[in-house]
């Protein structure tokens, strides 16, 4: 990890200084123990900043999405000839990568608009997770060496093993080394352990359905709309999103628990085909709610009805804006 | 829970979001030819399938249907020539998703009625509205207002 962090710093360093890139959207070290913020770079010389650790959760994409759209609509107010081009520079790990595809699939911004730093994952720490482990002690500081986690508490200082805190998500992360880069830093990341990807859906399933509805409203009931999950997510991109929307006003904002429901069900619904299983979502989520088992099922069926995975090939459609002629039709109801 | 417990007198609200140059023309010809169907069905016109948001049909289980129906014209003969295929995806993946979430599957259901299959139109309708009552009446996802009703 050291030397990908040393790599990066001299890349990222490389690019604002010869003009490759405008801006680089990476990880610095935060104030928060287990957090790495983003940060935003300009100056070549605040690249000693970057970081590259098990403790970066954030999905980048979002930001750069963030602030492609923001130049182009500053843009809109100048004059043809004025108008520059803005390059941003992006440290990205598998599913950051896989985010771009999706933005690059749904035509958000062009391929030379971004600067790809692949970096290779093994997977990020979920702070939830730790504060399990550790049983609610505040946590001072927190380091990560070799296969372990350091963490500092009031009690004295303990050894985590790195396996037992990683996020579900990169568990059974199946594209953990970034699927597009112009640099890559380090080498490839081994492989994680897929063989239980859809183990929670599969057992959900099994359910009845009352009990899967009083689990879907139980976890719904968590949710206090704060839209985090939405803020965080880098496939969550309309200009107006729909449960801001007033005309018409698709969403209630009152205590109605239907409307909190239908909030939830249509935010997973619109990742269907889209979402990079990257857990933001369920990282910032206050509350949380258990998402990634409904985000896994869209993934599930995409996969099984239309062999489609989120993100993989910049060159093909996106999911729902295609069809195929051998789409299953077994769902079509046929009076007898 | 109170929710599925058919209230005296109770009939189904069935939404039927409908395109307008196949099943639209098709619910025409069943009238035209004085074919009965249940009135159990509210249909609402639009202009492909394509057009309908999978919100729509959340949206009307939401507001109290008991049941929603969404039909365009059979795979091939969209009007648009593509649109009721790329809804066929969105649909298919609703569908799956609706009942994952514990809402029962009979709840949403999609076909293909053409222009010139009234007969199917009425057939269609029949079958909808004996699966939703035998369903009673909807108690997910709706509205507290609507319950109360």
């Amino acid at each position: 990890m050291e030397n990908v962090e040393t790599k990066l710093r001299e890349e990222a360093k490389k690019l604002l200084a010869e003009k490759k890139a405008d801006i680089i959207v990476g990880y610095e070290k935060g104030t928060l123990p287990l957090l790495a913020p983003p940060c935003f770079i300009t100056d070549p010389e605040d690249a000693e900043k970057l970081v590259w650790n098990a403790f970066c959760v954030q999905n980048l994409a979002k930001f750069v999405h963030d602030l492609l759209s923001q130049h182009r609509e500053s843009q809109k107010r100048l004059k043809p000839a004025d108008r520059t081009k803005k390059t941003v520079g992006v440290v990205a790990r598998g599913c950051t990568t896989r985010s771009l595809v999706i933005h690059l699939q749904e035509k958000q911004y062009n391929r030379d608009d971004i600067v790809i730093l692949g970096v290779p994952c093994t997977g990020y720490v979920d702070r939830k997770k730790m504060d399990a482990l550790i049983a609610g002690e505040e946590i001072l500081e927190a380091s990560v060496a070799g296969d372990s986690v350091l963490v500092k508490t009031a009690a004295g200082e303990r050894k985590i093993p790195l396996k037992e805190a990683l996020a579900d998500n990169c568990l059974a992360c199946r594209f953990n080394n970034p699927l597009i880069s112009d640099l890559m830093t380090g080498d490839h990341a081994p492989a994680m352990d897929v063989t239980q990807e859809y183990a929670r859906v599969d057992e959900f399933e099994k359910l009845s359905p009352d009990e899967r509805w009083n689990y879907f409203t139980r976890e719904m009931d968590k949710c206090v709309r704060c839209y985090a999950c939405r803020n965080a997510c880098p496939s969550c991109y309309c200009k107006v999103c729909f449960v801001e929307q007033s005309q018409p006003r698709w969403v209630g904002i009152g205590e109605d628990r239907s409307d909190t429901q239908v909030f939830q069900l249509m935010r997973l619904f619109h990742m269907a085909g889209r979402c990079v299983d990257c857990g933001s979502c369920i990282a910032v989520c206050p509350m949380g709610v258990d998402l990634r088992r409904f985000l896994k099922k869209l993934d599930k069926d995409a996969l099984e009805l239309f062999e489609h995975r989120a993100g993989i090939s910049p060159d093909e459609p996106a999911m729902l804006g295609a069809f195929k002629e051998s789409d299953k039709e077994d769902f079509i109801f046929t009076p007898k | 829970m109170t929710e599925n417990q058919p209230v005296e007198g109770w009939r189904p609200r069935i939404v039927a979001i409908v395109c307008n140059w196949c099943t639209y023309a098709g619910a025409d010809l069943a009238g035209i030819s004085r074919i009965q169907y249940p009135p159990n069905v509210r249909i609402i016109r639009v202009p492909c399938t394509g057009r309908i948001n999978p919100f729509f049909i959340v949206k009307a289980l939401q507001e109290g249907a008991d049941g929603v129906l969404v039909s365009g014209c059979h795979p091939g003969e969209c009007h648009y020539l593509t649109g009721n295929l790329s809804a066929k995806r969105k649909f298919a993946m609703l569908k799956r998703f609706l009942s994952y979430i514990g809402v029962e599957g009979d709840r949403t259901m999609f076909t293909w009625v053409s222009a010139s299959e009234g007969e199917r139109f009425a057939q269609v309708i029949k079958a909808v509205t004996a699966a939703v009552t035998a369903l009673g009446p909807a108690g997910k996802l709706v509205k507290k207002w609507q319950l109360l009703r």
